[in-house]
């Protein structure tokens, strides 16, 4: 392996940051040039690595004290290539975004140096070799997060959810840091591959302590990923500008977390497996509950975050002592691209309408910003799961999981969260862009500039096509259905029972914000509408929605109430 | 210039050349004094970095006999314990040196007696011989009562004064009975460290003599690094010291007592040591968490800063308390990150008092836009203060806690706790209550640090944090030989009886 490729990875971000801080505060252009210089050198040396197939491991000594002796290493294996190339392409494409995003705003300097920080530890995380060296760029991401979460400090909300978000992830790291020493202690060595080598020779090596182990090296994870209990955080983050929300708490940031888990999956037991497995299925659960209650568009997508981040977690919880946790992986590699182009989308409108989230004060926007409307589209339809978009085959498989290890009453509750997502998503994309407009706010609306379509239509592409790009490839071990073909039926014809549930709860869930007093919520039923006069028919399908730019949905004006359908304006 | 009397002579004859200059030379005091820590910094980067870590034995000697009768001699060195530690001293001094601008009135006496303070501190820091390593020590010590005395500010400066004072004259007098019971102990023949280390290895004395005399100590160190429960003197002092009395003494000074303990008490009562060291390990939860609490509490942030200073030394106990190869490094690591720490979170609060006349932290709020550098290197300081990876606090405080965990399990996770969220709650929400949040018409004029001349100090502090924090081993690989011996010493002597 090369030894100069994985630091051109790793360093370039954390030069800018430096430089930035140093010399370029009071230079915008400057900074922001350095900043998207910095990732995308680092996406260059990461598609290298990856079109390579690099592995292997480069390292020095951080550290040698005693009996403890703490490589800095960086790490490659299909897993960290993966993550590599979601870090920085996700990452690249969210920093040219921020570019259009923050036009104008004096702290930019400080935002790019805070975003290229960011990727520096978020790098760091993905390459370490070792669990100290990750807990090291573990808190140097929450700080970052920190920064950029309270980035608009001035605002009271800002600087509380800042504060906030560091303080509820510190709690989870202390479980972390505790499981470390425990680790050290039982094995001697803080080193992953000798762990793993170690453990896979002896596999009761860790002793009584394993269980422990396992669970407190979980609580890490349920911080940084936002995991009931510690999920209270995320969605007041949406304070920091929506940028940082897409890269940072949507799509990597959190995800570490369940990155984390893959990367230390030979230290989880049956008994953590299962506590994992219910954290992550409970969270699926109550933040999609939630979801359905918010009116702020950003706070939508947070609690669906919750919701898909508790997808993954879950699944390497079902994932089986013996199995492989590339499930979660999988899905974590599709929402990323799609998470963060709806938040670049909704960052898109949001801008759009200077700085309006209240969902309540939009609508008809599909007309004023077509590029914006159809990501957004194309990325709801992926998040809910409907062929074939990305979503459906990375959800698919943790369905699969979930069958295949008798955990029914986990895969009943993801069939059901998997409508419940349909159902807020959908009545988050029609109420923003369907129907008329409810205030005056989107009668000055117009599509953003390039600078902003760009990313989304880059974005669009992982999209809608990381379904088909051969999981071997991506996630390393191969799952049962690898080529396009056998893909693409392979979902049906594996299991039935869970493909039909999968994409029948879809339906439901379209079905419902469709007509959610109706009593017909059922898959292709007529719509009527809220006053009682007869709708439009209205087939629920992944094509009819298209059409529903040209049709009138049901309209909130009509609906006197709060909460779900709609509110008084 | 790489000459250990070079760096602790420099401040002390500047400060005599100041008491002979005229009084109306203001503009010289400052000058000399810069001059003096400046070359005494430079002398002690020569120092560290021609240091050698692979050999082994004093480096830099110099040995000259005083009092042959008693066996008092002047004798200087480094070796990897104290190499980091003068370095440190000489940075703060220097940068103390710089802050103290503020200062209108008395400013001969006042840069005599901070010059006093630094070269004491260098000279205890880099003695071999227990007579002067108290000599300086007490050199230091007496012209920080009257800095705060006559410069302090703030309606409780004269209680302060007072129990500082009486805390640390008492903790400096039980050390000093400690100290010549050794002596006595050890057959009065010298006062040579060295001389006394290769005595007692081969004459041990009886483990229940051990055990008084390091009771001793322990207290008498204890009291002057603010051990719980003895500590309360400290935040009310370090509120009411001029900013460079608090750098000096928060900063450095404080750790003479840990240094005290790893350097004599240790090595010198093995067995003792080990009689003490459960206790050790519950008082210091007391810094951490009891302080910590306490320091949730604060409204006003020297207060704050005071306490949390108080739970930081916890760790450094905690690392003795483990008496393991990890968690002695660890202490030492402690030591010197947060001797920078303090000095710069002091400083901080000083250039903060000196803009608003207050340091109530009810009053401020959104400083961060009308102070931004001050600001964002405040920010920074208070996030290595909770433990951030990148600066020098966070691979002390992860040794401490791997090598207390194999001593004291229950004992760390509590630590552990203060370490990532008690001081996490307090840090951030005084950055929340200072910085963040809409910016307050009263405050409209303040102005940021000018120039880079006035940003020095803050700069240099704060890359010193960095630096250590980024590549620990600069501290750490020249402690190995020096901490394992004594480690070593401690546990052969276990097995022995």
């Amino acid at each position: 392996m090369n030894a100069v490729l994985p630091w051109l990875v790793l360093l370039p971000p954390l030069l800018a940051a430096v430089t930035i801080t140093l010399g370029a505060l009071k230079r915008p252009v400057a900074a922001a040039r350095l900043s998207i210089g910095a990732i995308a050198v680092s996406l260059a040396a990461s598609v290298v690595l990856f079109a390579r197939d690099a592995s292997g491991v480069t390292s020095f000594t951080w550290l040698q004290v005693g009996g403890l002796a703490v490589e800095f290493g960086l790490r490659l294996d299909p897993v960290s290539l993966l993550m590599l190339l979601v870090v920085t392409g996700v990452g690249g494409v969210i920093h040219v975004y921020s570019w259009g995003y923050l036009e104008g705003d004096p702290g930019r300097p400080r935002y790019f140096a805070g975003l290229s920080l960011f990727s520096f530890a978020m790098l760091g995380i993905v390459l370490s070799s070792n669990l100290l060296q990750m807990f090291v760029f573990w808190e140097l991401v929450g700080v970052s997060s920190y920064l950029l979460i309270g980035f608009w400090h001035a605002r009271p909300a800002a600087a509380e959810a800042s504060k906030k978000a560091f303080l509820t992830n510190r709690v989870g790291d202390f479980g972390f840091l505790l499981g470390l020493v425990l680790v050290w202690t039982t094995m001697g060595t803080l080193e992953l591959r000798e762990l793993e080598a170690r453990l896979t020779v002896q596999p009761g090596a860790l002793g009584a302590a394993a269980t422990a182990i396992g669970l407190l090296i979980f609580c890490g994870a349920v911080g940084k990923s936002a995991q009931f209990p510690l999920h209270v955080w995320l969605p007041d983050a949406m304070e920091g500008p929506t940028p940082v929300s897409a890269l940072i708490h949507a799509a990597t940031m959190v995800a570490a977390g369940v990155y984390l888990l893959s990367r230390i999956f030979f230290l989880l037991n049956a008994p953590a497996l299962t506590v994992v497995a219910w954290i992550g299925g409970l969270t699926a659960l109550l933040a999609a509950l939630m979801a359905l209650q918010q009116d702020d568009l950003k706070r939508i997508l947070a609690y669906s975050t919750l919701s898909q981040l508790g997808y993954m977690v879950l699944a390497v919880g079902v994932a089986g002592a013996e199995g492989t946790p590339v499930a979660a992986m999988y899905h974590l590699a599709t929402h990323a691209s799609f998470k963060a182009l709806l938040f670049l989308g909704a960052g898109s409108v949001i801008h759009a309408l200077h700085h309006q989230q209240d969902i309540w004060r939009m609508g008809g926007l599909a007309r004023r910003m077509p590029v914006t409307f159809l990501t957004f589209l194309v990325a709801t339809l992926a998040l809910c799961g409907v062929p074939p978009f990305s979503g459906f085959y990375s959800k698919d498989v943790i369905l699969v999981l979930a069958w295949e290890h008798h955990a029914s009453l986990l895969f009943l509750l993801v069939v059901f969260v998997a409508g419940l997502t349909t159902a807020y998503m959908f009545r988050l994309l029609l109420v923003v862009f369907a129907g008329p407009a409810r205030s005056q706010d989107p009668d000055h609306a117009h599509e953003s500039p390039p600078v902003m379509t760009v990313p989304l239509l880059l974005l669009a592409v992982p999209t809608v096509l990381a379904g088909f790009w051969g999981h071997r490839r991506l996630v390393g071990t191969g799952l049962r259905c690898a080529g396009l073909p056998h893909r693409f039926v392979g979902g049906t014809s594996d299991c039935p029972v869970r493909a039909c549930a999968g994409a029948g709860s879809g339906g439901p869930g379209r079905g419902v914000p469709w007509r959610w007093r109706g009593l017909a919520a059922v898959p292709g039923c007529v719509a009527r509408s809220a006053a009682g006069t007869p709708g439009p028919v209205e087939p629920v399908d992944a094509g009819s929605i298209l059409l529903r730019r040209v049709v009138r949905p049901t309209d909130c004006r009509h609906s006197g109430r709060g909460g779900l359908v709609g509110r008084r304006v | 210039m790489a000459n250990l009397s070079f760096i602790i002579f420099c401040p002390l004859v500047a400060a005599v050349l100041i008491a002979l200059l005229p009084r109306t030379f203001n503009v010289l005091f400052r000058a000399v004094a810069l001059l003096a820590t400046g070359l005494s910094l430079l002398g002690a980067v020569r120092v560290f970095v021609g240091f050698d870590s692979a050999a082994t034995g004093l480096q830099y000697e110099q040995h000259f006999r005083w009092v042959d009768a008693l066996g008092i001699g002047y004798h200087v060195g480094v070796d990897g314990l104290n190499v980091g530690l003068v370095l440190m001293a000489a940075l703060v001094a220097f940068a103390a040196v710089c802050v103290s601008r503020e200062i209108r009135e008395r400013q001969q006496l006042y840069y005599m007696l901070v010059l006093a303070m630094a070269g004491g501190i260098l000279g205890a820091f880099a003695s071999f011989d227990l007579f002067l390593f108290y000599f300086f020590h007490e050199l230091a010590l007496v012209p920080t009562f009257i800095l705060i005395g006559v410069w302090g500010r703030g309606a409780q400066r004269n209680y302060a004064t007072f129990k500082l004072t009486l805390y640390l004259s008492l903790g400096a007098l039980v050390a000093l009975i400690g100290l010549i019971a050794l002596y006595v102990q050890a057959g009065q023949t010298s006062f040579n460290l060295l001389h006394l280390t290769r005595h007692l290895a081969l004459n041990p004395m009886a483990p229940g003599t051990q055990s008084w005399i390091f009771g001793l100590l322990l207290f008498g160190f204890g009291i002057l690094v603010s051990l719980w429960p003895f500590h309360t003197w400290a935040p009310l002092g370090y509120a009411a010291a001029p900013t460079a009395a608090a750098m000096l003494h928060a900063g450095v000074l404080k750790k003479f007592g840990l240094y005290g303990l790893i350097r004599i008490a240790l090595p010198l009562l093995p067995a003792g040591a080990q009689s003490w060291m459960n206790l050790l390990a519950l008082l210091c939860l007391g810094n951490i968490l009891y302080c910590g609490l306490v320091a949730l509490r604060q409204r006003d942030l020297n207060h704050l800063l005071g306490n949390s200073s108080v739970a930081h030394m916890g760790f450094a106990f905690l690392g003795i308390a483990s008496l393991n190869v990890l968690g002695v490094t660890g202490a030492v690591v402690v030591m010197v990150a947060h001797g920078l720490l303090a000095a710069l979170s002091f400083a901080l609060s000083g250039f903060l008092y000196h803009r608003l006349g207050t340091l109530e932290m009810d009053q401020m709020g959104g400083l961060l836009q009308r102070l931004p550098f001050v600001g964002g290197v405040m920010v920074m300081a208070m996030f290595a203060g909770c433990g951030l990876p990148g600066f020098a606090n966070f691979p002390g405080e992860a040794l401490v806690l791997f090598g207390a965990w194999k001593s004291y399990p229950t004992v760390t996770v509590f630590a552990c706790w203060g370490a990532l969220v008690i001081a996490a709650v307090y840090m951030l929400r005084a950055v929340r209550a200072i910085w963040h949040g809409p910016p307050l018409d009263r405050w409209k004029d303040l102005v940021d640090a000018p120039n880079l001349w006035v940003k020095l100090p803050y700069a240099l502090l704060l890359a010193g944090l960095l630096v250590f924090g980024c590549f620990p081993r600069l501290l750490t690989d020249p402690m190995q030989p020096v901490v394992s011996q004594i480690v070593q010493r401690i546990h052969g002597e276990t097995v022995t009886p």
